[in-house]
């Protein structure tokens, strides 16, 4: 019985270790175009989100909008920021963030596209 | 109480002899793990996530304190409760709530995302992804305890006669009087937990299994294994103990492994609701739960024990 067993353990170890190496790609969503679609996630699910991950769901969404204002106005995020503390208007990571986290709240129907450009309507015009 | 229970310990009571003992502490141990997940949530939920981490490192320094005076105890019976109650607190708190802090507040990580168009919350939730990445360490520790002559769980035991490892090891340095199960079932209670944690972990985590049929493979045989496991161990073992200590003991690993394999996959396949997450919604079923699982403490709290169970002649 011993004998038995001994001679099923390694070859039931190795067809173990290759259905784990020949396991499906980790797909990705269609239309993502390999990367995630951060601001297609809707505000309801951005919700959800942020009670499990805060800080990684707000950080996230942060360096989506700044890829998204540095593409409309050639600046980058820290030169925003200057732009609007001389116009009087201070920010930092939570007053960002939490103004994603608010407008999420406030239109669960919304996508966090729609709160990062209405985030942008504060920032840009500013800068521009 | 020591004294009114020996008087009851004719070993003549028609209610506590096989298998009512064992029934009596698996359906207990479901019960625990089920109200184990509601205390964590309801505990997140009233106490708020940024101050539950302060909490629980005094909730687990609290169970420390339980577990000394558990193995300043000679009294086996107190020892086991002990020992189990401490290993469930220390769980929840320093691993899986210092994991939440880790993996939510401090490294900023995600939820792992499901769902056809990956838009639905999963969950394997931070902390969960960073419990995955112990298995070595949980490797490691299973080790130790294959190669450790003095273990007396049955697996590790079993491990060792298939390695041939019995002649090499030599014969056990310890009696039964020298063992000290406050310690015994703390150390139990949290590697049973952890063993099945990552197992679930590991079978659920798309990087690995994918989300296809090697997905439903693994988890269909998951389901297999510990059907066939806790069955086995349940059957052939926990239903003749006569013993309430032992029972209990042996009960953490059938029962966790029961849920590993039945409640937490069929969880994850949509066959049933985790009331036991959700108890604002479900009231009076956890109430039932938890009135359920009071009513077999006390069984087996009051449940007649043999001396050695009560230190009777450990202490002689």
């Amino acid at each position: 019985m011993n004998r038995f067993i001994k001679s099923l353990l390694l070859p039931a170890s190795l067809t173990l270790l290759s259905t784990i190496a020949s396991a499906d790609k980790l797909m990705l969503p269609p239309g993502m175009g390999g990367v995630p679609d951060i601001g297609a996630i809707p505000c309801d699910v951005f919700n959800k989100m942020i009670v499990v991950g805060p800080l990684g769901t707000k950080r996230l969404l942060l360096t989506w909008a700044e890829g998204y204002y540095h593409a409309k106005t050639g600046k980058t995020f820290d030169e925003i920021l200057q732009d609007a503390e001389t116009a009087g208007q201070s920010w930092d990571f939570d007053s960002l963030t939490g103004h994603f986290v608010d407008y999420c709240a406030a239109d669960p129907e919304a996508h966090t596209a729609a709160a990062v450009v209405d985030l942008g309507e504060r920032l840009l015009n500013i800068s521009r | 109480m020591k004294a009114a229970v020996a008087k009851n310990n004719t070993g003549k009571s028609k209610l506590w002899k096989p298998p009512i003992v064992g029934i009596v502490a698996f359906l207990l141990m479901l019960f625990a793990i089920a109200l184990g997940h509601t205390f964590m949530v309801l505990v997140e939920h009233w106490i708020g996530q940024d101050d539950i981490y302060v909490a629980s490192i005094f909730i687990g320094a609290a169970s420390i304190v339980l577990l000394w005076y558990g193995v300043k105890s000679r009294n086996e019976n107190f020892q086991t409760w002990v020992g189990f109650i401490a290993g469930l607190m220390v769980w929840m708190t320093w691993i899986e709530f210092f994991y939440m802090f880790y993996g939510r507040m401090n490294w900023g990580m995600v939820p792992r995302m499901d769902g056809p168009d990956g838009l639905r919350v999963s969950g394997t939730y931070p902390e969960y992804m960073v419990m995955g990445a112990t298995v070595g360490l949980l490797m490691m520790m299973l080790v130790f305890y294959t190669f450790d002559k003095d273990t007396r769980c049955n697996m590790f035991l079993w491990f060792q006669k298939v390695l041939g490892l019995r002649e090499g090891l030599g014969p056990s340095t310890k009696k039964a009087s020298d063992r000290n199960y406050a310690i015994i079932t703390f150390m139990e209670t949290i590697l049973v937990l952890w063993f099945c944690y990552t197992v679930n972990l590991l079978c659920f985590d798309p990087g690995l299994v994918g989300t296809g049929d090697l997905f439903f493979a693994v988890n269909m045989a998951t389901v297999f294994v510990s059907f066939v496991w806790s069955g086995y161990c349940f059957f052939a073992r926990l239903i003749w103990f006569r013993r309430v200590s032992t029972a209990l003991r042996y009960a953490i690993a059938v029962g966790n492994i029961f849920w590993m394999g039945i409640v937490e996959v069929g969880t994850k396949w949509r066959l049933w609701t985790e009331i036991w997450v959700q108890p604002w919604n479900y009231k009076i079923e956890m109430s039932v739960v938890l009135g359920a699982f009071l009513v077999l403490i006390l069984l087996l709290i009051f449940a007649p024990k043999k001396p050695s169970e009560l230190g009777m002649e450990r202490q002689s």
